[in-house]
């Protein structure tokens, strides 16, 4: 009885005193959190209100979307309509390619993960720099981001340091200082910034009102993306979709409390048009929302604002780390939103989750993630994706406790599972169970013996 | 006032003191409480595994066996939170489901309907409170730590009433232990390593016992403890309630 | 894809329909909103120079900032070597020491500072490797959705909040100043 997840977590397990630092780790950001959101008396209104106003654009999306847009263009913004990952990357690269690009810097955005846009672009010769420090680090190492917030979080200094003087970003051999490290990156990402010809952001709000594209950072390298090269190209799910600005209050203050636990981003920029002599893009990506609005058990996933506090919060992400998932958003949303994307494909994810429902509770949009989790285990074997040992198993306790007197029976004789010799319930494959405890002893005589016999007073 | 109570299977075969216990509790506070013969599971195992399909004859029965009552008590946050939360999902379209309604663990019953305010007793020992997910974030035993609200643990409370007891609770005092039913069969490194971490906090406190209303947590990190042979007892909330009865 | 099959699809597949919730949030509000920047701002890694009536805004930016060789500044009675107005490029603004702009809404709660674009080339905002932000104390605001009742965007179409300086903790969490853009903020508050 094992899953993708389960088997990739018990290789990660293997490193006790790594799994520990990734433990803790995140959870000091879950602390953060905590203290942060214990500062403000209407925590819990602005989850609520957040919930509520993301319920109400996703059910008016169209509409938003036409504001949204004729604002955006009303001001010279070019608005572009992707369905899918495929016509995403096809739009990006015609809008580079009649631009000249050969170089694009890029602040992170996890729409480009999902639609896998980088090795698109660099097939076709773009040369695209990550510039959020994390992603750029995890690019240089041909990685996958570990975390969606913290892409690199999995790396030890010395990873880093060492790839960074292979590199020449950094000269003081053996110097894996953070602090000298990111200095290092900084001077390397700065000549980027002056000679990339085009800059793309993704965008966390979308404000309809106003049309303005909100991006935070914390680097602020969402601003020197956009403000050196004449060409801004926005990445942008369709669901970052919020009506105004009295709505975009309660989530600046929701996003970075949730996602680090600090009290804002360095930055919260509003891109409203193109800078003076440049030319702004908005590609707006549907790929595979307009299915999720359609689906009456999952919908609201859609109102995620990939804070990525769930999986800060979640006891099995911080145990079994971010490869342990096969989509490429781990925790809690990752796997729900893995199901969204293809669920035969990521439907070994759904066992990562003890159905502690921290994460639900910790959501700034009430996503309830894990809830979810339960609802999709549920449809695994309708798509033939479930455990038959556990399929087997259900069905042995289904009929069990469906009648009393078998159920009655078995209580009688189960004490004599207690002489099972102890060596014998360590056969992982016999009894799972046996890996990592001793078994529990069957009472001598169950409470319903022990009622029966008028013993229960 | 009549309470019908639920010992759900694994209790019952494995744990029936803190059914006994739960059932001194109810009749030492006068309570008219009767057991239905034909009860077995709540249906959880299956639908945490993914079969719920397998689960819903039983909420049928569950609710129907329990119709006459006007609560339903079990010594099993966990249990009762399947009942109260995933019932009416179950019966949807068959009939209004009663007993998630009705459903209340041992723990919220005495604190919210009986509103204990004494019991006798003593229990010179210190205690480590085990705060279990579905007690806490299902039920509301206790305020959840990652929500802003005011502070509160009903499980805290009722212990308070005994002599003698010192409380306390772990570092991360509502993080899972790792159980979560299939979970700990299909996930065993984290869950196993989950285990670990909430033993580990728990021996920190100092305590001799740890205690908590769910038997499934504290069966769980019995048998890691055991296997690994860690320092520390557990045992059921109502049998330490009901020390003096 | 087309806009309008892309909004079919959407209207198509649009189940229940949800309402607007009512706005009337509390937000936080403090005794001394002054005090509450002042410290919050310092929290996130940036200082405050509360000026007094008579002082020079230019030996003020000289004495936190003795190092600097090259400021860049467009605006009136601001001493400065560039000025992003009159730069060809954004780029000629790169090994700028100081860039000094002026904030309009500061906000209590988070430190922010609302700094919306009034030069041709908004990069000195971010390129700068210091940043000095001049703010008059009587536009500070107890939290964001009164921030977010005032801001107005300027006809660049571009502004944004600024909460000390640039910082990544990237590397093993370890949390350091002056990452792609400003690596140290100073909010000058005037008035």
């Amino acid at each position: 009885m094992s899953t993708e997840h389960s088997k990739k977590a018990a290789l990660f397990n293997k490193d006790r005193e790594k799994t520990t630092w990734h433990d803790q780790t995140f959870w000091s950001v879950r602390m953060k959190h905590d203290d942060v959101a214990h500062q403000l008396p209407e925590w819990e209104a602005l989850r609520e209100h957040a919930s509520n106003i993301k319920k109400h654009t996703i059910t008016h999306l169209a509409d938003y979307l036409e504001t949204f847009t004729s604002n955006l263009e009303s001001r010279g913004v070019i608005v572009h309509w992707a369905k899918d990952a495929d016509e995403f990357n096809a739009i990006v690269y015609g809008i580079l390619k009649s631009h000249g690009v050969r170089k694009m810097v890029k602040s992170k955005s996890m729409l480009t993960e999902e639609c896998e846009m980088n090795p698109y672009l660099e097939a076709r010769g773009i040369d695209v720099v990550e510039t959020d420090l994390g992603e750029r680090i995890i690019q240089l190492l041909g990685q996958r981001p570990s975390h969606i917030v913290m892409p690199a979080i999995h790396l030890k200094r010395e990873e880093v340091g060492r790839m960074f003087e292979e590199k020449g970003i950094s000269h003081e051999k053996g110097n894996y200082d953070p602090t000298y490290l990111t200095r290092c990156a900084r001077h390397h990402l700065r000549e980027e910034f002056m000679n990339a010809e085009a800059g793309m952001t993704g965008c966390n709000f979308g404000v309809a009102k106003t049309g303005d594209i909100v991006v935070c950072t914390n680097e602020g390298n969402a601003d020197m993306t956009t403000s050196m090269p004449k060409l801004h190209i926005v990445s942008m799910g369709i669901e970052k979709l919020i009506p105004d600005y009295a709505s975009l209050a309660v989530f600046q203050r929701l996003l970075c409390r949730c996602g680090t636990g600090q009290p804002t981003t360095t930055y919260t920029s509003h891109f409203r048009q193109a800078r003076p002599g440049a030319e702004m893009h908005v590609v707006l990506v549907d790929n595979g929302r307009s299915d999720t609005l359609a689906n009456p058990e999952h919908w609201e996933s859609l109102k995620c604002i990939r804070c990525g506090a769930c999986m800060n919060t979640c006891p099995v992400y911080r145990r079994s780390g971010g490869y342990s998932y096969s989509y490429f958003i781990p925790g809690p949303i990752g796997v729900n939103l893995g199901m969204l994307h293809d669920a035969r494909k990521y439907a070994g994810n759904v066992s990562a989750c003890s159905l502690c429902l921290s994460c639900d509770n910790v959501c700034p949009a009430e996503v309830v993630p894990g809830s979810q989790i339960y609802v999709w285990r549920q449809m695994l074997n309708s798509i033939g994706k479930a455990d038959p040992m556990k399929e087997v198993m259900s069905m042995g306790m289904k009929v069990l406790f469906d009648s009393p007197m078998l159920y009655q029976t078995a209580l009688k004789f189960a004490p004599f599972i207690n002489r099972v010799p102890e060596q014998l319930t360590k056969i992982g494959s016999l009894n799972p169970w046996g890996i990592g405890h001793a078994m529990p002893e069957f009472a001598k005589k169950s409470f319903h013996q022990l009622w029966k016999q008028g013993k229960v007073k | 006032m009549k309470v019908g109570l639920f010992v759900p299977c694994y209790v019952d075969a494995l744990y029936p003191e803190a059914g006994i216990a739960t059932y001194k509790l109810l009749k030492h506070f006068g309570v008219d409480v009767d057991y239905p013969e034909k009860q077995t599971c709540c249906g959880q195992p299956m639908g945490n595994a993914g079969f719920e399909n397998m689960a819903k004859p039983l909420a049928r029965k569950f609710d129907d066996m329990f119709r006459g009552f006007d609560y339903v008590v079990a010594p099993s946050a966990s249990c009762a939170a399947y009942v109260k939360v995933y019932y009416p999902r179950l019966l949807k379209g068959e009939h209004e489901c009663l007993s998630s309604k009705k459903i209340m663990d041992i723990v919220e019953f005495l604190h919210d309907v009986l509103k204990i305010t004494s019991l006798p007793g003593n229990f010179p020992h210190v205690v480590s409170v085990h705060n279990s997910c579905h007690g806490v974030r299902e039920l509301g035993l206790s305020a959840p730590s990652e929500r802003n609200i005011p502070p509160f643990n009903k499980i805290i409370d009722l212990l308070k009433l005994l002599k003698d007891i010192t409380i306390k609770e772990p570092e991360r005092k509502d993080e899972c232990c790792g159980f979560g039913g299939m979970f700990s069969v299909e996930e065993t490194a984290v869950s196993i390593r989950m285990g670990e971490d909430k033993i580990d906090r728990h021996i920190a406190t100092g305590a001799e016992f740890v205690t908590g209303p769910d038997s499934s947590c504290l069966m769980h990190m019995a048998g890691i403890a055991k296997r690994e042979k860690k320092p520390i007892k557990f045992v059921h909330v109502t049998q330490i309630l009901a020390v003096g009865l | 894809m087309e806009k309008k099959e892309f909004l079919d699809r959407l209207r198509a597949n649009t189940r229940e329909q949800y309402d607007m919730p009512d706005m009337n949030i509390n937000g936080i509000t403090y005794p001394d909103t002054v005090k509450q920047f002042v410290e919050m701002t310092q929290t996130v890694g940036g200082n405050v120079i509360e000026a007094q009536e008579t002082d020079d805004l230019n030996a003020l930016i000289r004495r936190a900032y003795p190092e600097a060789k090259v400021i860049a500044s467009h605006l009136p009675g601001i001493k400065a070597d560039r000025n992003p107005d009159t730069v060809d490029e954004a780029c000629a603004l790169n090994g700028t020491d100081v860039g000094i702009v002026r904030g309009e809404i500061g906000v209590a709660e988070n430190a922010c500072v609302w700094v919306p674009q009034t030069m041709k080339e908004k990069a000195v905002c971010f390129i700068s490797e210091n940043l000095v932000i001049i703010l008059n104390r009587n536009q500070l605001v107890d939290n964001m959705h009164q921030a977010y009742e005032r801001i107005k965007m300027t006809d660049y179409g571009f502004g944004t909040f600024i909460s000390g300086p640039s910082k990544t903790a990237d590397i093993e969490q370890s949390l350091v100043m002056g990452a792609q853009a400003a690596r140290s903020v100073t909010v000058i508050l005037v008035g």
